[in-house]
């Protein structure tokens, strides 16, 4: 642990730092390029790619969709997720190793698999491509975050709360209600926040089940296949934006509860 | 009752939850007192075993229907002559398409480049983030690892499309680092990193360096401090302290860092299209080809992602093993 050491691993973790912002930083910054055509230097500066992306209602609705989708599949992965880490930590049982194998599965898949695996799986079940389509495909691939996000919360539940509980007369829903859900606030809330951007960043299964209407990476997507302009930066550092604001935020106050109770 | 339910509320409340409104106690009290609630409830709870099977039944059928049903679904049609099935005729179960990858070399190649692709890049993403991890873990103090921690989140809480499209603007022609180049006189005409198998890698590693960076902090950072102060005052060097130490400790760390890396790795499917060009073609582009034209070329194409996923478990599986064969060696 010498004073060498230290000087020459903090100049290595800056320059990860540096290496994972400055590409972004670069990016939003050509989006002020007062040009059609991307790429350095930049001789002069606009706000109008920006405030087009405002003014364009298509982006609107892309991006008023892929919220959509976002929510919709969240709601499932957050319940299915948290049954089934109820059910994982609670007694033992028979083939419980195999329950968490399936779990985790979907988290394991690389992602065109997965998305394949489901573009077969739902031409099978009759469901066209389109927004039911990725709304599945999201909850079912999200599940496993939410399912170990909330189990390792559920370790640390003090087992003579539902033990008081049940001595007070409660049966085991009003236990459970009562008890552990209050518990699990802040596993919940930060399985919804991370499961939300999962799906709202998610381009590999948009684009095998989607249909016409593209969800917003899918459209950046179509966007850059056809060339790249300072649109479609514009674009991507607002989604950059809040996509990371809503990360730290959660972030930050999922620990804070985390720290409350 | 509202005054029984107070002291109740008082008594029972429980450090997690704020002490329940009286008319909340209430409320609760009405529904365990409701008839149909109390015949449900008896139905269900009566024993721990029939709570457990009436309560698990629908988490059971979820993940055999859900998780484990896409995945059967594709192997049963990589089995299939055709697919889907036209009226009046039978499909017949055939290793045909099977036998398409193992037949023809144009398969085989993006095959092999995305096991290399992905195995180096695997590779070069811990030897970049073992110093930021051990420096995090090690030499910043405990209150700040966090917040440091948070700031290295941020890039990863956006999605594989923005990111790409961020290396696409520091690799590109007119890109940032060429522009530097220039400007530095190292060279005269840019650099092409561009639709090659670098810009792919470059942006893979991008992309999954937090798969990589999460574990082996955490592995580093359970390692007890005192550990090597003790080698050091028995006069292990910093070198031998790290190889003899560190390292062994931290294998669990990079075992799941380097087998998370390499799944995910391989199933990029928009980077390397973006990012890559016709000699970097990897094998998810091979699998979607299938899948862009009507229908008849599916089970080839699931043919072909079985053979992928059962490729990557298998080599991740091998590298586990040597991880555990490693770590029992050490101790």
């Amino acid at each position: 642990m010498t004073r060498s050491h230290r000087v020459v691993l903090s100049v290595v973790f800056w320059a990860f730092v540096v290496y994972l912002f400055v590409p972004l930083a670069l990016m939003i910054l050509m989006g002020f390029k007062d040009s059609k055509f991307i790429g350095f230097p930049i001789k002069s500066y606009t706000l109008d790619w920006y405030i087009g992306v405002f003014g364009d209602t298509e982006l609107m609705v892309t991006f008023l969709y892929s919220v959509a989708i976002a929510v919709a599949s969240t709601l499932v992965s957050v319940l299915m997720g948290t049954w089934l880490a109820v059910m994982l930590a609670g007694r033992a049982f028979v083939g419980r190793a195999a329950v968490y194998a399936l779990m985790i599965l979907p988290a394991l898949v690389p992602g065109v698999i997965s998305a394949i695996a489901f573009r077969i799986y739902a031409r099978q079940l009759g469901i066209e491509p389109g927004m039911f389509a990725i709304i599945w495909a999201h909850a079912v691939h999200n599940v496993p975050f939410v399912t170990l996000v909330v189990m390792a919360r559920l370790t640390t539940l003090p087992r003579s709360m539902g033990e008081a509980a049940r001595d007070l007369g409660a049966d085991p829903f009003v236990t459970f209600t009562r008890i552990t859900l209050p518990y699990l606030k802040p596993a919940l809330m930060g399985a919804s926040i991370f499961c939300l951007l999962l799906s709202f960043d998610d381009f590999v299964r948009s684009f095998f089940l989607g249909s016409y209407q593209p969800t917003l990476p899918v459209l950046i997507f179509a966007k850059l296949r056809s060339g790249m302009s300072p649109e479609i930066n514009a674009i991507s550092a607002v989604a950059l934006v809040l996509t990371a604001v809503l990360g730290v935020w959660a972030e930050r106050s999922s620990r804070r509860m985390n720290k409350d109770t | 009752m509202t005054n029984t339910a107070s002291v109740g509320a008082k008594r029972g409340a429980p450090a997690v939850t704020r002490p329940p409104a009286a008319e909340d106690a209430t409320r609760w009290g009405r529904l365990v007192a409701w008839k149909p609630y109390q015949v449900l409830t008896g139905l269900i709870f009566a024993s721990p075993r029939r709570q457990f099977l009436l309560l698990g039944i629908i988490p059971l059928i979820w993940l055999i229907t859900q998780h484990l049903g896409p995945m059967l679904q594709m192997f049963q049609v990589s089995l299939l002559d055709a697919y889907p099935v036209a009226p009046g005729t039978e499909t017949h179960f055939t290793l045909d398409n099977y036998g398409t990858f193992f037949n023809e070399s144009v398969f085989q190649k993006p095959f092999f480049r995305t096991i290399i692709y992905s195995a180096s890049l695997t590779f070069v993403t811990l030897l970049i983030t073992y110093p930021v991890a051990y420096y995090l873990a090690r030499y910043v103090k405990r209150e700040n690892q966090l917040a440091l921690l948070l700031l290295v989140l941020i890039p990863f809480w956006t999605g594989e499309i923005v990111r790409t499209y961020a290396i696409m603007i520091l690799l590109g022609n007119n890109g940032a680092v060429n522009i530097a180049l220039k400007w530095l006189g190292l060279i005269d005409r840019p650099i092409p990193f561009m639709f090659t198998g670098f810009s792919v890698s470059v942006g893979l590693i991008y992309l999954t360096a937090l798969y990589m960076l999460l574990p082996l902090y955490s592995a580093l950072e359970k390692l007890p401090r005192n550990f090597t102060e003790a080698a050091a005052d028995l006069g292990a060097g910093p070198w031998t302290r790290f190889r003899r130490i560190t390292l062994p400790l931290s294998l669990e760390g990079i075992g799941s860092g380097c087998t998370l890396v390499f799944l995910i790795s391989t199933g990029y499917y928009g980077t390397p299209v973006l990012l890559g060009g016709p000699n970097s073609t990897v094998f998810a582009q091979t699998i979607a080809g299938f899948f862009h034209v009507a229908g008849d070329k599916w089970p080839t194409g699931a043919a072909f992602a079985v053979i992928m996923f059962v490729a990557a478990l298998v080599l991740s599986g091998i590298f586990t093993r040597l991880i555990a064969f490693l770590r029992k060696g050490d101790s």
